[in-house]
């Protein structure tokens, strides 16, 4: 048994079924899997992006649920689950082999494709299906590479293969074609399931559902997901206004300024000989020392508007007047309408908490 | 039982056969092969086969108007030989072809059609 370590998964079979082993090469990673080698040919194969043998008979209603649990109680222990079903006449021995073969290559594309995963074999493990075939490990690493090579040459952006498949709401074209499996894929995709929960939905096989979410995407049909390059943003907040009092802007104090008339004229009555220019207070020695860019300076504004803004209390202005700036802030940005992309986001965010 | 294997025997039992093989369409896979392949190469003629097929299913118009209208046969003849393809429906989701390569002078097209149908079907039926 070989400890957890990081490697190509495809070497690690290559050299376990040279020294003719039995175990299971365990892949971690996302989605991983497993690969079950009998004395150094590969019996089986799985990974929780790939429906398995008991997935793709029961779902496509070859067998119904409760033969496939029998099988499995009887023959989990003694690892003949497969022979059962033949022996039993549930299944013919041609359907079991190609049932076989088809999750093994499509389980070990998942399993096996990555450059570099945590990888581990568990020597003597077997798994309880039991050797239906029997599979040269050369042949299904060979073919793993092949199927990476493919799906790049139908489009080469695999951000469509595990991301949650979203249809575009307008395809970018006059004329739709689709092929059924494609049909398929898009009435069942409801902007939520990911293409391996589509497949075990389906029935259908992982690979081949990815290969057919590539095809769509150089359709330009599937919305492409945004590739995150930081730290997952979870929230995105909303954009920063302008506040409606500038946090900057210096106190005024009732007591520590004279009152000002605001309006010349209407308030000619008031008691004190407003100096024009209030100076900005000098900053309290509790509070750090605010910065007061320059257009901010209650001598400018005052100067020019004949207004002094006073907290909790808007001047009269002249009829016709525009507010102040400061008090005015930024206009509030137009409604945007829903926002749909907060609202994704949201779900996003969710479904990583799941 | 008949396996795999035993079918593949079976279809190199027809008169004139000079190879066979089973294909997974979608990827181009020999699943299983048995006897000669075009130039030698299992893996190439498979990718073609599902080429071909490929073709058939989804950018040809001919299956695709009547429903229930599946494509069964294709049939590629050249001056030396015919290329027999018969599609093997199973219940399970799988998309799997038969194909045999005959020679010419030796094969007749009608019975090597009728037998991998039978084979076809004695495959995945119990």
């Amino acid at each position: 048994m070989t400890a957890a370590k990081t490697a190509a998964p495809g070497r690690l079979l290559k050299q376990v079924a040279g020294e003719r082993q039995t175990g299971v090469l365990v892949v971690g990673g996302n989605p991983g899997g497993a690969v079950y080698v009998l004395e150094g040919r590969v019996i089986y194969a799985e990974s929780p992006a790939a429906p398995g043998v008991g997935e793709l008979l029961t779902t496509s209603g070859r067998l119904a649920a409760r033969t496939w649990q029998n099988a499995l109680d009887l023959g989990t222990s003694t690892a003949r689950v497969g022979r059962l079903l033949v022996e039993q006449g549930h299944l013919t021995q041609g359907e079991l082999e190609l049932c076989v073969l088809g999750a093994i290559y499509d389980a070990a594309y998942f399993a096996l494709s990555p450059g570099s995963a945590p990888v581990e074999f568990l020597a003597g493990a077997t798994h309880w299906l039991g050797p239906v075939v029997h599979v040269d490990p050369a042949a299904v690493d060979r073919e793993v590479s092949r199927r990476v090579r493919l799906l790049d040459e139908i489009f080469p952006d695999g951000r469509v293969d595990t991301a949650a498949v979203a249809p575009v709401p307008r395809p970018p074209r006059e004329r739709v074609t689709l092929t059924s499996p494609q049909w398929e894929l898009l009435v069942n995709a409801d902007g939520q399931r990911t293409p391996a929960d589509l497949a075990l939905l389906l029935g259908r096989a992982g690979y081949a559902t990815v290969q057919e979410l590539r095809r769509m995407a150089a359709m330009g049909l599937l919305e492409l997901p945004e590739v995150r390059t930081e730290g997952p943003e979870f929230v995105r907040l909303p954009r920063e206004r302008g506040p409606a009092v500038d946090v900057r802007r210096p106190v005024v104090r009732p007591d520590d300024a004279p009152t000002v008339p605001v309006v010349a004229g209407a308030r000619a009555a008031a008691s004190v000989p407003a100096p024009a220019v209030v100076a900005p207070p000098p900053p309290a020695s509790d509070a750090p020392p605010a910065p007061d860019p320059p257009r901010h300076s209650l001598a400018e504004e005052s100067g020019a508007n004949q207004m002094v803004y006073r907290p909790g209390r808007l001047a009269r202005r002249k009829p016709g007047a525009r507010l102040p700036k400061e008090v005015a802030g930024e206009p509030p940005p137009e409604h945007p309408g829903t926002d749909e992309v907060l609202l994704k986001r949201i779900r996003t965010a969710l479904r990583a908490l799941r | 039982m008949p396996g795999v294997d035993h079918c593949l025997q079976e279809a190199m039992a027809i008169p004139g056969a000079v190879g066979a093989s089973i294909v997974d369409y979608t990827t181009g896979f020999p699943v299983a092969t048995t006897g000669a392949a075009p130039n030698s190469d299992h893996e190439a003629a498979a990718a073609g086969t599902a080429d071909v097929v490929q073709a058939a299913n989804s950018r040809a118009l001919f299956v695709s108007a009547v429903p229930h209208d599946l494509l069964e046969d294709l049939i590629i003849t050249t001056s030396g030989g015919y290329h027999l393809l018969r599609m093997v429906r199973t219940d399970f989701d799988s998309r799997l072809v038969l194909y045999v390569w005959l020679d010419r002078g030796l094969g007749n097209l009608a019975v090597a059609r009728r037998r991998m149908q039978k084979l076809a079907d004695e495959l995945v039926a119990s």
